[in-house]
């Protein structure tokens, strides 16, 4: 195991909070019935869990610059109207994915511009960004699906790669991708540091601005990423298909134990999170629980884990 | 024949440096040299431009005047690039740290190793040069340690490797002893005698005197963002440097009127323990008294404090407040007439975006308007009337806290507190960060509180502090009072002998 990895773990003896909480998930679940603990199904929450993933790899990285990305849901429904839009229009399904990609990178450095260069909070910046996205997409379809996308689109969602399915790969050199990033690169480095101690990385003399700037286009890259796996899915680009998609993520970073503070980041936790959010959806559908009520469950699981770290990390 | 520079041609010098800030002439015309191998001290009460300097040297700020010569050559000093091309390294007393990143990452932040695979950080290499910097300042620690789970003096140890691993030949400290223990002091003064051997120039701040003569070659005394003398330490006295720092001679004694009859007992703790590390502390503070609580950092002194504040849980034991037993919360403690006036005045004891007035009138709002209404008038009337009372320098009540000088601040969080009625006040190392002018302020300020028959409790690492302004002390060790000093028995000396094992 890598020592910054080490050392961002909230505790290294202990079992972290997101690890407890997705054992006791599994087991409750477990017992509710058969259905659930079936190796189809299990396949189905990580496949399903591979959009959020996508959000929560960058995310992390935000939080731990002392920011936050209310709009990344928002952006990966544009750039997935954008994309269903060119694929149609062009007929191209590679003019398509650059047209959902260039979308999410341009919110992405729209967002790092506003938070770095004008100072605004990131929490306001945001938010702007947020509506602003989400009113394009309810303006250029007139609240109307976008259908008719050709086949090739579909395939990233149904096809496979070795017997192993595309999001699931996909997800996995996201991770392996962004993993690298943080705790292999100077870029990684200017990320703990920008949450940490900003004014050690400007007397280090590392740009800090433009490395705000590439945490918020890594977010709005990997929404564009995550527009592609969403219009995939579905096979269509709906207008509202994102909503919300910001909060499972920033809940699946807490979950996973990166604190908002500090520069204290664990990239493990939050697909832990990921996943315990994936589960837990996952276990409330087959209860036939209703989406809405999904949200309050998945607030409780916010506070449940981070409850867990702070009783343990008492002296 | 070719005209060489003198033999004695300073590594870096700086010409007529000038810098304005809005309103504030920060640096006036500042010259000044540094030389290898020699440790130049800079003195100055806060304010003088010792900070302003520092910015400068490290080229986090732009001079707007002024020239810089390396070996006599001009060279440009505009960003903190130049300032590490040139050999300056600078710690602050706030560390340049990342907590979350390890030992290793932080010595070598912004000039990572590239690995072969483009792109990525060469860690082999990494970790086998920060092991090979931290064995050459002798500190053996594992580069892989995150920096957070660091103290304080290793965290300057870390400092100091990073500031070396960039070939620094001029050294730049900040007050590095401010939040060291005298063990860490020593073993920090011996790491400054290698690094001159080895030809590092080290400029030193500091307001110690004791510590200015300790390491200095040449001393530099800066007032008022004006340079007053550059002297060589051999040539000069303490009281003359005092003169120097302050434009006129200060006493030292604090001119305290001792107190020769306490009044009854304001404080009793008896066998007092708490899980933060203290055991069996019984002490008791009479009206009237300053009673001193002396020791080594880490020798338990605040905890004392918090635990009789009610600040942390206490285990065992008993504490009577003017003769009632005290409920063991600081909402309790501050009701009932006790004040805590912490170490960390900017983070604990101040409201800093908010005025003096606002400030002095926190702690009172209860007393001063019991049905809960607020009166501006009135509470602006009980500010300025304090303001008066504590010779608070502000042009008015309604300044902000943040821009008052240390010694000031430390009068408005008292302020608050007679503002509150408080009869028995607790001060946590009332003088750190506070200039050598101010400090004379503050002990009057503290004499006054005693003579008009308040109690007072001190903390202080400066054993000169204890012996010339309290009228008993004890003295901590590992958690326990090992002994209590009568006025005819306080000395350094004493404290020093208790505070240590025999």
């Amino acid at each position: 195991m890598s020592a910054i990895r080490t050392a961002a773990m909230p505790a290294l003896a202990r079992v972290p909070g997101v690890a407890i909480v997705l054992v006791v998930l599994l087991v409750l679940f477990g017992l509710t019935g058969p259905r659930f603990l079936t190796a189809a199904n299990i396949a189905n929450i990580l496949i399903q869990s591979t959009v959020l993933i996508l959000l929560a790899l960058p995310m992390t990285l935000i939080v731990m610059t002392e920011g936050l990305d209310l709009s990344i849901g928002a952006v990966l429904t544009l750039g997935s109207i954008a994309l269903a839009m060119t694929v149609i229009a062009t007929g191209s399904p590679a003019l398509g994915v650059i047209a959902g990609l260039a979308v999410g990178l341009g919110f992405g450095i729209a967002n790092g511009a506003l938070v770095a260069l004008l100072r605004i909070p990131p929490f306001i910046a945001t938010l702007g960004t947020l509506g602003i996205a989400q009113g394009l997409c309810l303006v250029v379809t007139d609240g109307q699906s976008v259908v008719g996308i050709p086949a090739a689109i579909e395939r990233v969602y149904s096809g496979t790669l070795l017997a192993v399915p595309l999001p699931i790969v996909i997800a996995a050199v996201a991770y392996a991708a962004v993993h690298l990033l943080l705790y292999r690169t100077r870029f990684g480095t200017a990320v703990f540091a920008l949450g940490g101690n900003r004014e050690a990385l400007r007397l280090a003399g590392v740009p800090d601005r433009l490395m705000l700037i590439a945490v918020y286009a890594l977010g709005g890259l990997m929404a564009g990423f995550g527009a592609l796996l969403m219009t995939a899915r579905m096979n269509a680009a709906h207008p509202t298909a994102g909503i919300g998609l910001e909060f499972d993520a920033i809940a699946a970073v807490a979950v996973g134990g990166t604190s908002f503070e500090r520069g204290n980041g664990w990239l493990l936790g939050t697909l832990l999170g990921v996943i315990a959010v994936g589960v837990l959806r996952n276990g409330l559908n087959l209860l036939a629980v209703p989406s809405s009520a999904q949200v309050a469950c998945i607030g409780a699981l916010v506070i449940l884990a981070l409850f867990i770290d702070a009783v343990r990390s008492r002296p | 024949m070719i005209a060489d520079a003198p033999p004695t041609a300073p590594l870096f010098a700086l010409r007529g440096i000038c810098k304005q800030f809005p309103g504030v002439r920060a640096l006036d015309d500042v010259s000044f040299e540094i030389r290898a191998g020699e440790t130049h001290m800079l003195l100055g009460e806060n304010g003088a431009g010792k900070s302003t300097l520092m910015k400068i040297l490290c080229g986090a700020y732009r001079a707007d005047a002024g020239a810089f010569l390396a070996n006599g050559e001009p060279v440009q000093m505009t960003a903190p690039a130049d300032a590490r091309k040139l050999g300056i390294a600078v710690i602050f007393q706030e560390f340049t740290l990342v907590p979350y990143l390890d030992i290793a990452h932080n010595i070598f932040l912004g000039r990572e190793f590239a690995s072969r695979i483009p792109g990525l950080i060469d860690r082999d290499r990494l970790y086998r040069e920060a092991r090979r910097v931290l064995d050459a300042i002798g500190f053996a620690i594992d580069p892989r340690e995150p920096v957070h789970r660091l103290g304080v003096a290793q965290q300057q140890m870390v400092e100091i490797a990073k500031a070396l691993s960039q070939e620094a030949r001029i050294l730049v400290m900040d007050e590095p002893t401010a939040a060291l223990s005298e063990r860490e002091t020593e073993r920090l003064f011996a790491m400054i005698a290698r690094l001159k051997a080895q030809g590092v120039a080290i400029v030193y701040i500091s307001h110690r005197l004791a510590e200015v003569f300790a390491l200095g070659d040449r001393i530099t005394v800066l007032r008022d963002g004006r340079k007053v003398a550059s002297v060589m330490a051999r040539e000069t006295t303490p009281d003359g440097l005092v003169r120097m720092m302050v434009g006129r001679a200060v006493d030292t004694t604090y001119g305290r009127h001792f107190c020769e009859r306490p009044g009854k007992v304001a404080l009793e703790v008896k066998n007092l323990s708490a899980d933060t590390g203290i055991a069996d502390v019984s002490l008791t503070v009479r009206a009237g008294e300053i009673v001193g609580l002396a020791g080594l950092v880490g020798s338990g002194r605040s905890e004392v404090v918090r635990a009789i504040f009610g600040a942390d849980r206490v285990t065992a034991g008993e504490i009577r407040l003017f003769g009632a037993p005290l409920g063991g919360t600081p909402e309790d403690s501050a009701r009932r007439g006790m004040a805590l006036i912490p170490e960390n005045r900017k983070q604990q004891g101040l409201a800093l975006g908010r005025s003096v007035g606002d400030n002095i009138v926190l702690a009172g709002l209860p007393r001063m308007f019991p049905s809960g209404l607020f009166f501006p008038q009135r509470a602006l009337a009980a500010a300025r009337a304090m303001i008066d009372r504590l010779r608070v320098a502000t042009p008015s009540a309604r300044r902000t806290v943040a821009f008052l000088s240390g010694g000031n601040q430390q009068k408005v969080v008292v302020g608050k507190w007679l503002n509150a009625d408080a009869r028995f006040f607790i001060f946590d190392e009332p003088t750190r960060g506070i200039d050598i002018g101010a400090k004379a302020e503050i002990f009057k300020l503290i004499d006054e509180l005693a003579a008009s028959g308040a109690a007072v409790l001190m903390v202080s690492s400066e054993q000169t502090e204890i012996v010339h302004v309290c009228d008993r002390a004890y003295v901590m060790r590992a958690g326990r009072i090992v002994g209590e000093l009568a006025r005819d028995e306080l000395s350094e000396a004493n404290i020093v002998r208790l505070g240590m094992h025999q």
